[in-house]
């Protein structure tokens, strides 16, 4: 209640206020609105830390045990031409972020030809300034994103002395002077990534050469994949490394921002020098540590029979080991150098990598080398998702759905890599697809073997929360195939295109994803025992060897007993799509009309009671041609399956039955992974196409009207 | 006009903000015309959209047996084709409108700054041109606390719909500033500075966080000053708008544990029904073929929010009434019977 109270004013006016009297008696709705807080409260918390839970819920499941056998760095089976051998001295300088190094590269000439010149790649140029050809080819890509880079934030390398050693008594031979850069893809004189050293002898095929080389160089804010960030060191391509020469000459591409590297295989020597305290992982096995007066640690590698060789080193890495045993494959020692903020991931990453070394072995053929290290990426480092020799990074989120492959993918890929790349190494300048393709393919398989079922997360608030969509379960398909970027570019290059040339944005698609379309379309076509009788034999001749795209092709033919160049030169050769379809499809009660009879005919119009004439058209829309099935049910249950040759651009089908149609295909079986426009492969007499569209427009409504309240706020 | 005269059981007492939201919820469930006016506005506001989405669904499945399992559940092979060729806003027909994934989206699109597609952001624009015509009406029958036939209530909207057009372009200038300024510097500027270097994700989440509380902090008192200026501007019979939005700032500074205590707890409502539904969140997958009851649960979850949007209006409204100083105190004119609620009230007190 209100009372009014006045009071005359200086001016003799009045002023009055109201004064409140009375309060409600607010005891029992206040308790209720404190309840009802303390509830809602309650269950909020709750279910935030259920989701926090969920995907902490994977128990730590450390082994922090010493392998079971020592690690040695030696190569199991037939070792490799090992042409190109290293020993390796550097020190970090994680203040100044710089590399000194030295090396001493021996290597043999292994070609039929005799060479007066050594070409060597100096990756780090390629993050040196905005005209390399890496930097031009990105900027195309992708647009310019290097306007945040600040002056400290880009690489080098720099080539301080180079010396020919030899066995003979004889003082080495400065060559410092005999170096220059060369541009042998695109002439871009700005470009440094190719480093040609003159010799004063020539080197005959079967000799073999030593030179000690000293450079200096920046290590890059992350630039694809190797660089650092705080006190994390990702350090990959990051030495002198000799190019390949072959018969034809050198095989020593620029760095291109769509490609990956080449390089032969040999025997690594590694001394690597980081201050005290500071964990370090690398390829090979770890075979001594020497603790330096200056408050640095040296610690030494060994690995044969790799053709690269990375490392990662900061001091909050936490070190954990567990192995691999198969009864009919070797045992592999597993080291994970985990981040702290992901201890609680540790068994899922070495549970991934256990599925692929023991999918890959019984598939391929056994992992050649007696360990394997992994490397959880720190946040924003930009180094996950990339192979090296015995050496792999992965990557996962702090909040990682258990029902999510994050890391699992991702360590599924890399781990395969250790087959496609590292064992058998194809040239990923040129033909990359040789190695993602068939990685992504065999990821796809062991992912469905493994780790099924499995859902997809979108992340909301600025990528951080995640939540978990479990309508939609994970599809080798559409996602372990990546047919959405495939659809996206398959009009660009022909996959044959060498790699470094293809339109910059789209190797991605048509390395990784078409390749695997490709490969799954050949499991579903000849089976997959034959397929994967080719990829094996495939794996074993060309181990520790360089092959080149036909000889894939020839292991799988060789495997299927059939001539298969009319669909490789279509997958690989050419940029053809495909698309087969139902074009037509009635099935009506026959009815005939019009003049029958002999001599003089007459008219007749009369119907076939039961009897049905049906009609199936397929048409092929797209230019590639595959041979295809044709099936179409009736009404009665039967079923009518042909095979089209496919060449044609139509083809008509036509039945006359006592039962009506119901459905027809075109590739029923869906072998055609290739063909990505899926839905016109059928069609239906009883459509229920508004029924669905009904269904899902209106759960698009409620979006659409949900996101209008959540505008209404300005109201 | 007999139905406008003033009843005698108005109470206006000192609320405290706790039973501010009880009147609050009370007012509302004594009007529920009006909560199914504004359903039906948001309902019929999507309604083209939604044909548009309907008609390119069926389309693009045509005869094809896809829709078969469209029907029951995901057929994600479809779904996956569907999207990567669509355009416009056929590209919103995406997984992120799935159950609780859309409140989700919905939410993360409004804190993060990121505008819809033009089509979605004209759409909004016609709904919240709808809301600014209906607020007076809304506002001004919460208020009076008794029905007022149509006949009243759009002559209020018609009343107040220029001011409140006003209102909006000063709203809009302030609104604008903080997401086009304050969110950029704050995200893209601060956050970006403060996780440079960082490697640890869990620490870049937590700043994040903080900075989208340090942004509610900018936004929170602007929208509560919009809100009270419109509650002033229905109750005291303002024309002036800056004198309005004057009026609501200081009754804001006056108040300042009731205004934005009472903000707080309409908010945890919010959360309440948000997270309810985050609970019961059908999805065309998990209920089947079952559109009806997938969407009627929708509907509900709508209508909910709904209430609790009229509910922010009406126990603010309570609170401001019950708020009210002397008589004089208004800036408007003497009032005089029947021009505004707060002349019915104090003259009923005043009997």
């Amino acid at each position: 209640m209100y009372s009014t109270r006045c009071e005359k004013t200086t001016n003799n006016t009045r002023r009055c206020k109201l004064k409140i009297l009375e309060h409600m008696d607010s005891r029992p709705s206040s308790r209720f609105i404190r309840y009802f807080v303390g509830l809602t409260t309650l269950c909020l918390g709750g279910w935030l830390a259920g989701q926090i839970a969920k995907t902490d819920s994977v128990g730590l499941a450390l082994t922090v045990e010493q392998p079971q056998s020592p690690q040695t760095g030696e190569v199991i089976g037939t070792p490799s031409p090992r042409n190109a051998n290293y020993s390796i001295d550097v020190r970090l300088d994680p203040g100044r972020r710089t590399l000194t190094g030295r090396e001493t590269v021996t290597w043999r000439n292994i070609a039929n030809i005799a060479t007066k010149q050594l070409q060597f790649h100096l990756y780090y140029n390629a993050w040196k300034n905005t005209q390399s050809t890496w930097m031009r080819e990105r900027l195309l890509g992708r647009g310019n994103r290097l306007h945040g880079r600040t002056e400290d934030a880009w690489g080098w390398i720099e080539i301080t002395a180079v010396r020919l050693l030899s066995e003979d008594p004889v003082a080495p031979v400065n060559l410092t002077q005999e170096v220059r850069y060369i541009s042998p893809d695109d002439g871009n004189l700005d470009d440094q990534t190719v480093l040609a050293i003159d010799l004063p002898n020539q080197v005959e095929p079967g000799e073999t050469v030593t030179l000690e080389i000293e450079w200096a160089s920046r290590i890059p804010k992350t630039f694809a994949r190797t660089g650092a960030i705080g006190d994390y060191f990702f350090i990959a391509q990051w030495f002198p490394k000799i190019g390949v020469l072959e018969d034809t000459g050198w095989n020593c591409h620029q760095f291109h921002a769509s490609t990956e590297f080449f390089s032969d295989y040999g025997v690594y020597d590694v001394r690597i020098t980081v201050p005290q305290g500071w964990t370090v992982g690398a390829t090979g096995a770890e075979n001594g540590r020497a603790d330096n007066d200056d408050g640095t640690t040296t610690h030494s590698y060994h690995q044969e029979d790799v053709h690269d060789f990375a490392w990662v080193t900061s001091p909050d890495l936490i070190d954990l080991w567990d192995h691999f045993t198969h009864p009919d494959l070797p045992d592999v020692a597993i080291r994970l150098l985990i981040q702290p903020e992901h201890v609680t991931q540790a068994s899922r990453y070495f549970e991934a990598t256990r599925k692929t070394l023991q999918y890959y072995g019984e598939w391929f053929g056994a992992y050649p080398y007696g360990h394997v290290t992994v490397v959880d990426p720190a946040w924003q480092s930009g180094s996950g998702g990339m192979e090296y020799p015995t050496f792999f990074t992965g990557g996962t989120r702090w909040l990682a759905p258990n029902d999510v492959a994050t890391p699992e993918a991702v360590t599924v890929h890399e781990a395969g890599h250790q087959f496609w790349y590292g064992a058998v190494g194809n040239n990923e300048f040129e033909h990359a697809w040789l190695d993602e393709g068939l990685t992504t393919f065999a990821t796809a398989r062991v992912l469905e073997e493994s780790f099924n079922p499995q859902f997809r997360a979108i992340r909301f608030f600025g990528g951080f929360v995640p939540w978990v969509v479990k309508d939609i379960p994970w599809s080798r398909t559409i996602d372990g195939d990546r047919v959405t970027g495939y659809r996206r570019n398959a009009r660009q290059d022909p996959q044959s295109t060498p790699t470094f040339q293809y339109w910059p944005g789209t190797a991605g698609s048509i390395t990784y994803d078409k390749t695997a379309l490709w490969l799954h379309t050949l499991e579903r076509h000849l089976g997959w025992e034959t397929l994967r009788r080719g990829m094996s034999a495939f794996y074993e001749e060309w181990r520790f060897a360089h092959p080149e795209p036909a000889d894939f092709f020839r292991a799988i033919s060789d495997a299927s007993e059939q001539d298969l160049s009319w669909f490789f030169d279509q997958a690989h050769g050419e940029a053809s799509t495909f698309d087969y379809g139902i074009d037509h499809f009635t099935s009506r009660q026959i009815n005939r009309r019009g003049l029958f009879g002999e001599g003089q005919p007459s008219f007749e119009e009369t119907s076939d009671a039961g009897m049905f004439e049906t009609t199936v058209v397929v048409r092929r829309y797209g230019d590639g041609t595959f041979p295809v099935d044709i099936l179409t049910e009736f009404q009665d249950g039967s079923e009518v399956r042909e095979t089209w040759e496919g060449t044609g651009h139509w083809k008509a089908f036509t039945y006359v039955r006592d039962a009506k149609a119901t459905r027809a295909f075109v590739d029923p079986d869906r072998v055609l992974l290739l063909d990505t426009q899926a839905t016109n492969n059928s069609q239906t007499t009883t459509p229920m196409g508004e029924r669905a569209a009904k269904k899902w427009s209106l759960t698009w409504l409620v979006w659409l009207q949900d996101l209008l309240l959540t505008y209404g706020f300005f109201i | 006009m007999a139905s406008l005269a003033p009843r005698p059981s108005v109470d206006i007492r000192v609320l405290h903000l706790t039973n501010a939201l009880i009147d609050g919820i009370r007012r509302v469930a004594k009007a529920p015309t009006l909560v199914v006016g504004v359903y039906m506005v948001t309902l019929l506001t999507t309604i083209p959209l939604g044909i548009v989405i309907y008609e390119a669904i069926a389309t693009d499945l045509g005869n094809s047996t896809a829709a078969d399992t469209a029907v029951s559940s995901v057929n994600w092979e479809w779904w996956e084709e569907f999207q990567s060729q669509a355009t416009g806003i056929k590209r919103t027909f995406n997984p992120r409108i799935l159950g609780f994934a859309a409140v989700l989206s919905n939410q993360s699109n409004f804190i993060d700054n990121r505008l819809p597609s033009k089509e979605i952001v004209l759409t909004a624009g016609v709904y919240l041109g709808i809301w600014i015509f209906l607020v007076g009406g809304i506002i001004d029958r919460l208020a009076r606390q008794r029905r007022t036939a149509s006949a009243g209530f759009f002559a209020v909207c018609g009343t107040f719909f220029f001011r409140f057009v006003r209102l909006g372009l000063l709203a809009g200038t302030a609104y604008w500033i903080l997401f086009n300024l304050v969110h950029n510097w704050l995200f893209d500027v601060v956050y970006v500075a403060a996780t440079e270097n960082l490697v640890v994700e869990r620490s870049a989440l937590l700043i994040r966080m903080a900075l989208y509380i340090v942004f509610g902090l900018f936004l929170l008192p602007v929208n509560l000053v919009f809100d009270y200026a419109k509650i002033r501007a229905i109750v005291e019979d303002r024309h002036s708008m800056i004198g309005a939005v004057l009026a609501a700032f200081r009754f804001v500074r006056r108040h300042p544990k009731g205004t934005f205590g009472l903000y707080l707890l309409n908010c945890g409502l919010f959360l309440a029904i948000v997270v309810l539904y985050a609970l019961v969140a059908p999805t065309p997958g998990t209920l089947g073929s079952s559109v009806s009851l997938s969407f009627a649960i929708g509907q509900a979850y709508l209508v909910a929010r709904l209430v609790s949007k009229l509910v922010f209006l009406s126990s603010q409204t309570a609170f401001f009434q019950s708020q009210l100083a002397h008589a004089d105190y208004v800036a408007s004119p003497t009032p005089v019977w029947p021009d505004s609620p707060a002349a019915e009230a104090i003259g009923l007190a005043q009997k």
